[in-house]
């Protein structure tokens, strides 16, 4: 998931990183005093999710917890996404430095759009279609940043259908068990304390 | 809020430890210089090597040197004819680029002796008068002493990448340390933005 130093080109790097720098900054001017204690958390769920690794066949694949961070922060998931990217690429070397603005881009823009997407259905009178809302987010942010780390490979210039393909099948398990597991802490947040959602809508500070 | 937040840390910690075991899905690659070859090793750095993988090697300057076929064990060999730097690079697909770079003092050492012409010759066969370095026997002997050693420092070789791998517990920890620190001083500064805010009672 993690796109390395050097696989792409040096115009995919740097819009990335433009863009990256765009979200940033939205994202800082949504983080209130009252989202930070979440953003934190995620930021640390994201962090270590990452190192825990699924072998499936021959390849194996890593969580990446973003569907969550999109759920529950918003716009506010790029700054707290990207400081996990930046640890994972300064202690272990996942990624790099140069391509930080385009992992970032490919892990929180799904995030945020599938937070805007489903943030009406986790809040759904019923807790159990709140939860069903909460797979969806948690798969479909899987299923985006496949879809993005494609495009980053094709504006390369690498064959986007393979490409595509390829990540996004290997991906399927983790589709699958980040489903799972957003879908259980959407019910938890709903059952424990149902007022989390509402009460990280944007107060402006 | 509070018991979210609770439950949240002791998620975070039972994850950390899990995590120790996991590992990094990175590229690794490595060569050295076997003989009058280079022998390289491409893979992930799961263990799992890049079979049939095209390894393209060039020269600082763009040039092509060649191109290898990793093998079923992600190994490749080559053939060096230029005493310059190497560059090698493979393509994994998916994102996964191996690059690695050897100097002309990493190459064969025959290599550096052939192209650099004027530079100074062994001193090996000046040293004792029963020259060692002349006889064809005692090249035959020397190469397999070569390939002796390359073949037991092989798993040495694999194990200190699979170490350098290794993401320890520590460095997780301190991961999440960074992650508290910069909420701490988030948190300063907004509390500090909304002081201001609020005139002083």
């Amino acid at each position: 998931m993690h796109i390395v130093d050097g696989a792409l080109s040096s115009a995919v790097v740097i819009g990335g990183a433009v863009l990256t720098v765009g979200g940033l900054a939205l994202g800082v001017r949504s983080l209130t005093l009252e989202k930070l204690p979440a953003a934190g958390i995620l930021s640390a769920t994201f962090f270590v999710a990452s190192l825990i690794h699924v072998p499936i066949g021959p390849s194996s694949v890593h969580l990446i917890m973003n569907g969550l961070a999109g759920l529950v922060l918003g716009w506010s998931a790029f700054p707290a996404l990207f400081v996990g990217l930046l640890l994972q690429a300064v202690f272990f070397g996942f990624g790099g430095l140069t391509v930080l603005g385009v992992n970032t881009l490919n892990i929180a823009l799904p995030a945020v759009l599938i937070g805007l997407v489903c943030q009406q259905g986790i809040r759904h009178a019923n807790p159990r279609i709140a939860a069903l809302w909460g797979a969806l987010a948690g798969s479909g942010a899987i299923a985006l940043t496949t879809l993005c780390v494609a495009v980053a490979l094709l504006l390369s210039g690498q064959e986007f259908i393979p490409a595509a393909k390829l990540v996004f099948l290997s991906h399927i398990p983790i589709m699958v068990i980040e489903g799972l597991v957003c879908a259980a802490a959407v019910y938890l947040i709903r059952r424990v304390n149902p007022t989390v959602f509402a009460s990280l809508e944007g107060h402006p500070a | 809020m509070k018991r979210l937040f609770s439950t949240s840390i002791v998620a975070l910690l039972v994850l950390a430890g899990s995590a120790s075991s996991a590992w990094a899905h990175k590229v690794i690659a490595s060569g050295y210089a076997a003989g009058d070859k280079i022998e390289g090793e491409v893979g992930f750095s799961n263990g799992d090597p890049a079979i049939n993988t095209t390894i393209s090697i060039t020269a600082p300057d763009g040039r092509t040197l060649g191109e290898v076929q990793t093998n079923a064990e992600g190994l490749f060999t080559f053939t060096p004819t230029e005493a310059v730097p190497h560059i090698f690079r493979g393509d994994l697909g998916a994102g996964h680029v191996a690059e690695f770079r050897m100097e002309v003092s990493e190459l064969p050492r025959a290599l550096q002796g052939g192209t650099a012409g004027a530079a100074p010759t062994p001193t090996a066969s000046t040293a004792s008068g029963p020259a060692v370095t002349a006889s064809p026997d005692a090249a035959a002997l020397q190469a397999m002493i070569a390939q002796a050693v390359r073949d037991e420092m092989r798993p040495l070789k694999h194990e200190i990448a699979a170490y350098k791998e290794h993401n320890s517990l520590q460095t997780i920890l301190g991961g999440i340390g960074y992650i508290l620190g910069l909420v701490g001083i988030s948190f300063y500064w907004l509390a500090h933005q909304r002081l201001k805010k609020q005139p002083p009672q």
